[in-house]
């Protein structure tokens, strides 16, 4: 092979030897015929046609990933909150069944203007509008539902209705939330009726005042949520509030536990008590989330060997607990706390019975007996009245709960309920509350469903190897189409359609972002492919580039010497 | 089977209990019975039961039945549920029959069958995923590897134990996982599922070092609904532990866990063998049996009762010995002697802890262990790396009665039997071996063909061995190629064959006998792991080489030797050798003027 090595760069050779200046008793080969120099050009480009036009694309089809296409900018303004501004236009009826049609409509429209006067908060505001037919509203007000109202039609959710009454024998107006519907009773001297000339009548600022005081709390929620937790007034107990609140989910797992450290009490009547106590609640709920429910006794259960134990405190003649050991009560290594099967989050709530040795035991710092955890459930202790055991005269828990000492604790969980459900702690009206819940989770929704948007697009931008499957793509497509309806149903006020829609969008959003097959090739790293491709085309690659070269350089070459020549 | 058998009295036990469950609907209990064994071993066998009333069980109130464990059923509709987790071998010819007639163990490593309540078998066996799935988070085991391929549909080998109201719609599925090591993290989570949790009552006695030491061991979950004629249905949950340990080792420390020699002078000879020294020595075992106590051979004493447990069944464990031997027990307890003359059994005090104590002691009676109803083995014959074949060895010890069973084999995929050559042996008592057709003794089959990758094989074969016969049955098998990634990170050892399950149907009373055999190591050709990148190295060696040659003699020009030297000074390293010279004269004429 070395001597057939000689031949580089042909077309020269024969110019070069010739300029040789020593006579040289070496033969010199003959110049090469131009038919062998055109064989070799073509044997070189044929073999270069097959590797381009045949092998790359194969090479190309073959080992190139799926990604799907995604709207990327779109996406990211949804992130970025370019394409939806959200409002809460909340529609308050008034009745006024007391009043002439001219006093009622002036009444409105000065009350109208007092509100907007009060309001510093554009996204969320309040319009009034007057109705005839306060007793069929109010009678509505019970169990229409906030979700399958709107469905119906078109019209938007009626937040609340305002109905003004004439009462005699009261000197300033007065107000009256009931606290199972959505009715808000004013009552005013009927020497106050506002006349059409006045522009701003005692009774309509009292109005104003009332509806600001009922919503300031969600007002500043949902201001605090769409500023993206920017400090603002009262933004540290809101923040506190979201803090401990789940996420919202479509189903939550209630799950009861009573934990004993002996082995009494080993019964408790928690179906009659959460049949009693804690479903009216949850069947109030209905409309936002599905709950199932599940208990446990289990007893033995021993506080884990790192948490501090309780202390004696002799002045409160109580076993004590310390505010900050109150994170490892929970002994999460022993006690089966697992979540439960199934989508949605489980919220535990826990039932403490102290060892007779250790009763009753009560958080020092306040004398409290209940505590939630963050995120997570909540904790009662229950003190039952200890019972003599027999002849040794120890004292012993008794081995049955009734139902009726189950009464305080099942109080507390229904509020811890509520609160790591983040409903919101006024006004006074459940459903008020639950109104303002399906707002306030609507706007987080709509937040979280954007932002996983524009992650989901940070991410595929920034990792060029992961194949996006036609699912994502579907996914996003649909979590943006129902984003916008979101968009649209919070600014025609109809509130429930837009926490459905929210919540398809959330799940979408999640769905595309968490998406399995996308995660896999990312794990495949370069060096592999260079360690597979490089004893193949190392050994083919090197003499078809070098010919390549040699070729090319023959023909530049070749075109100098013609140019030179014409020249 | 005139001799009284501790196995029945366990069954019988059993079948009475379980027969009147109306009358505590929600109860707990536990038992444990210990036994020794010959060679110095000492059978544990320990019960756990708790049930609950099907209402609450569907409406998930949980009180004695695990929530966990509850949830999962639930979720997966699984209707009836047994869970196994076994080591070691059980040695029939020493040990005598199995406890709980084998119904209560499953083969080497991990065993479960469930009847899922689904429309259609493909939704059956959605469930069945979430199922294992499900399970192996809670008992910290590979039972999510539970897939097609190890997924079978026993057709006559289970019966449904609990009252099902409609059956139509349940689904059996078996899997099997005989390389599942089973160890503590799988006993930290069944002692969870208790109400006592291992604090109090029987379930003190578990420690993860002596049981896994056993020579012995199963453990068992199983969930099942009754259906009384009158009165509500319950959801009743079982869980048994059995093991064998050898009480020699056991009590040995664990500081100083070495086995020693026994000094030559406590040395029992058997002295009716021929010596032809005095240096040697042919062991006897001790005839007044070993020394032990509780405390010595589970590491602990029994702390008390688990008040749960129904009062009127304080006597939760139960020793098997003869009454004339001593045994000590702690204060506290009542000791009470059954008139069997063997059993007694002990009401502990629900705070004193307790413990037995049983001294050395020659007595006259033993306990007389029963024959097992049937013998079974089964190897894998042959050699190479190609084919093999399996040999299943059957012994009927009893002289008068036949024995009906059904063998129930489920083989991996990579293991493709050819029934046709099945074959069959049997030696009858007069010790002289001969060939029968299969179909002689084979009196049903179902069989079910292996697809690759997808699902194994599972055959089912009713057979009928005659009184005091053996018989031999055999076949062959082809061993698969599997694909690179397929092996295992140990693939060398072999590859686990799940045991045979051996249901006995002519039992004496209703309640079935099961016997598995031990499970198999099949070794399967096993390439060299660095072959891929040998091959793509070679490869491209052999093409590289191919092309290089041809695109070579393409492209290359040919010319004589001495035309190429007058070529090769042209050549850069022609031009590279010139410069070498030149640098090298200057070299050498400098040294000469220096000279």
């Amino acid at each position: 092979m070395t001597s057939k090595n000689g031949d580089h760069g042909s077309p020269q050779t024969s110019s070069t030897l010739k300029a040789d200046p020593k006579p040289s008793a070496q033969r010199v080969p003959p110049p090469e015929t131009p038919e062998a120099i055109q064989t070799r050009f073509r044997v070189i480009a044929a073999f270069w046609a097959v590797i381009i036009f045949l092998g790359f694309p194969i090479w190309w089809k073959t080992t190139s990933i799926y990604r799907a296409h995604l709207p990327i900018q779109e996406m990211a303004d949804w992130a970025d909150g370019k394409t939806c501004r959200p409002v809460f236009p909340l529609e308050i009826h008034v009745a006024a069944p007391t009043m002439q049609l001219p006093e009622s409509q002036h009444l409105v429209r000065t009350t109208q203007h007092a509100l907007d006067d009060l309001n510093e908060f554009a996204a969320h505001h309040l319009r009034l509008k007057l109705t005839n037919d306060t007793e069929t509203s109010t009678a509505q007000g019970i169990d229409n539902t906030p979700i399958t109202g709107s469905m119906m039609d078109d019209a938007p959710d009626t937040a609340l209705t305002v109905r003004v009454v004439a009462q005699e024998g009261l000197a300033t107006p007065r107000s009256e939330l009931r606290a199972d519907t959505t009715q808000l009773d004013i009552f005013y001297p009927p020497s106050q009726v506002p006349i059409p000339s006045s522009s701003n009548p005692p009774l309509s600022v009292f109005i104003a005042e009332e509806l600001q005081r009922l919503y300031s709390e969600e007002k500043a929620t949902i201001a605090y949520i769409l500023s993206g937790g920017a400090a603002g007034r009262d933004s540290e107990s809101i923040s506190r509030r979201l803090r401990r609140s789940m996420k919202y989910a479509d189903t939550y797992h209630l799950s009861f536990s009573l934990f004993t450290p002996g082995s009494a009490p080993s019964s408790w009547d928690i179906e009659a008590a959460v049949q009693e106590y804690l479903s009216p609640l949850l069947h109030a709920f209905g409309p936002i989330s599905n709950f199932t429910i599940d208990t446990q006794v289990q007893l033995y259960a021993t506080f884990s060997p790192m948490a501090p134990p309780p202390v004696y405190d002799e002045t409160e003649s109580a076993w004590t607990l310390k505010k900050e050991d109150l994170s490892a009560f929970i002994n999460a290594a022993e006690w089966p706390l697992n979540p439960s099967i199934g989508n949605g989050p489980t919220l535990n709530f826990i039932l403490y019975v102290p060892d007779p040795s250790q009763s009753p035991m009560v958080v020092k710092e306040n004398r409290a007996s209940s505590w939630i955890v963050p995120q997570w459930g909540g904790v009662f202790l229950l003190n039952p009245p200890l019972e003599q055991a027999g002849q040794s005269g120890s004292q012993t828990n008794p081995g049955h709960i009734t139902q009726e000492s189950l009464r305080p604790a099942f109080m507390t969980f229904s509020h811890q309920l509520l609160t790591l459900l983040g409903t919101p702690t006024t006004p006074a009206s459940l459903p008020l509350r639950l109104q303002s819940l399906i707002r306030v989770r609507a706007a987080t929704l709509l937040l979280s469903a954007s932002s996983t948007m524009g992650s989901l697009a940070r991410l595929t931008e920034s990792l060029a190897a992961i194949p996006i499957p036609a699912t994502v793509a579907s996914s996003v497509s649909t979590t943006l189409a129902q984003l916008s309806s979101t968009c649209s149903h919070l600014r025609e006020g109809r509130f429930g359609a837009a926490l459905t829609s929210a919540r398809i969008a959330e799940t979408e959003a999640e769905r595309s972002f968490f998406e399995k097959s996308m995660v896999g090739q990312v794990y495949f790293p370069d060096e592999h492919k260079v360690a597979v491709y490089l004893p193949l085309l190392g050994p083919i690659g090197v003499p078809l580039l070098v010919s390549l070269m040699k070729e090319l350089k023959r023909l530049v070459a070749g075109w100098k010497a013609r140019r030179r020549s014409t020249a | 089977m005139t001799v009284y058998s501790l196995f029945s009295f366990l069954l019988a036990l059993a079948v009475t209990l379980w027969s009147s469950p109306v009358s505590a609907s929600s109860d707990y209990h536990e038992q444990l019975f210990l036994q020794p064994l010959p060679q110095s071993s000492l059978l544990a066998s320990f019960n756990f039961r708790g049930n609950t009333s099907q209402q609450s069980f569907d409406n998930q109130h949980f009180q004695y039945f695990p929530r966990a464990l509850g949830q999962i059923l639930q979720h997966a509709h699984t209707k009836e549920l047994h869970l196994r987790f076994s080591t070691g071998r059980w040695d029939a010819e020493s040990w005598g029959p199995r406890p709980w007639n084998g119904s209560k163990e499953g083969g080497t490593g991990v065993e479960l069958w469930a009847w899922i309540d689904a429309a259609d078998d493909e939704e059956a066996f959605a469930k069945w995923i979430t199922l294992t799935q499900s399970l192996s988070g809670l008992f910290c085991a590979s039972l999510n590897f539970v897939d097609s391929t190890r997924t079978t549909r026993p057709v006559v080998s289970f019966e449904p134990t609990g009252d099902h109201p409609k059956v139509d719609g349940l689904h059996l599925l078996h899997g099997t996982l005989p390389g599942e090591v089973v160890c503590t993290e799988n006993l930290t989570p069944f002692l969870k599922l208790l109400p006592c949790k291992g604090k109090a009552g029987i379930s003190t006695l578990f420690d993860g070092h002596k049981l896994f030491d056993a020579a012995w061991q199963s453990m068992s979950v199983d969930m099942r609904p009754i259906c009384p004629s009158d009165g509500d249905c319950i959801v009743q949950i079982e869980q048994t532990v059995d093991m064998v340990l050898d009480i020699e080792r056991s009590k040995r420390p664990r500081s100083n866990p070495i086995p020693r020699p026994v000094p030559n002078e406590q040395l029992l000879c058997d002295t009716s063998k021929p010596y032809n020294s005095h240096d040697t020595c042919y062991p006897l075992e001790k005839a007044s049996g070993n020394a032990w106590s509780l405390q010595e051979v589970f590491g602990r004493t029994l702390n008390g009762v688990c008040p749960l447990a129904d009062s009127d069944e304080q006597q939760s464990v139960c020793l098997r010995v003869p009454h004339e031997r001593q045994v000590f027990h702690s204060e506290g307890a009542v000791e009470q002697k059954k008139a069997d003359g063997f059993t007694r059994c002990f009401s502990l005090s629900s705070s004193q802890p307790f413990d037995l104590s049983i001294p050395e002691q020659a007595v006259q009676t033993e306990v007389a262990l029963e024959e097992p109803v049937l013998h079974a083995e089964r190897t894998i014959v042959g050699h190479g790396q190609e084919r093999g074949g399996m040999r299943i060895i059957f012994g009927n010890p009893s002289k008068t009665t036949d024995v009906d069973f059904i063998l129930f084999e489920s083989l991996p995929w990579y293991l493709r039997p050819y029934i046709h050559t099945l074959q069959a042996t049997i030696t009858g008592p007069d010790g002289v071996p001969r060939e029968v057709p299969a179909s002689e003794l084979v009196t049903g089959t179902f069989y079910r063909p292996a697809i690759d990758r997808e699902r194994g094989t599972q055959l089912e074969l009713a057979l009928s061995v005659p009184a005091a016969s053996t018989v031999t049955l055999t076949y062959d098998f082809e061993k698969a190629i599997l694909r690179y990634n397929e092996y295992p990170p140990d693939a060398n050892r072999g590859f686990n064959v799940a045991p045979a399950v051996i249901r006995i149907l002519n039992a004496p009373d209703s309640a079935p006998i099961y016997i598995r055999s031990t499970s198999l190591l099949l070794p399967l050709p096993t390439p060299d792991f660095s072959m891929p990148y040998n091959v793509i190295i070679l490869t491209s060696t052999v093409i590289a080489l191919a092309f290089g040659t041809v695109f070579n003699i393409l492209v290359r020009r040919v010319v004589s030797v001495d035309e190429a030297a007058a070529l090769g000074a042209q050549s850069l390293k022609g031009r590279i050798l010139g410069k070498l010279v030149a640098i090298r004269d200057r070299i050498k004429k400098k040294e000469t003027k220096v000279e």
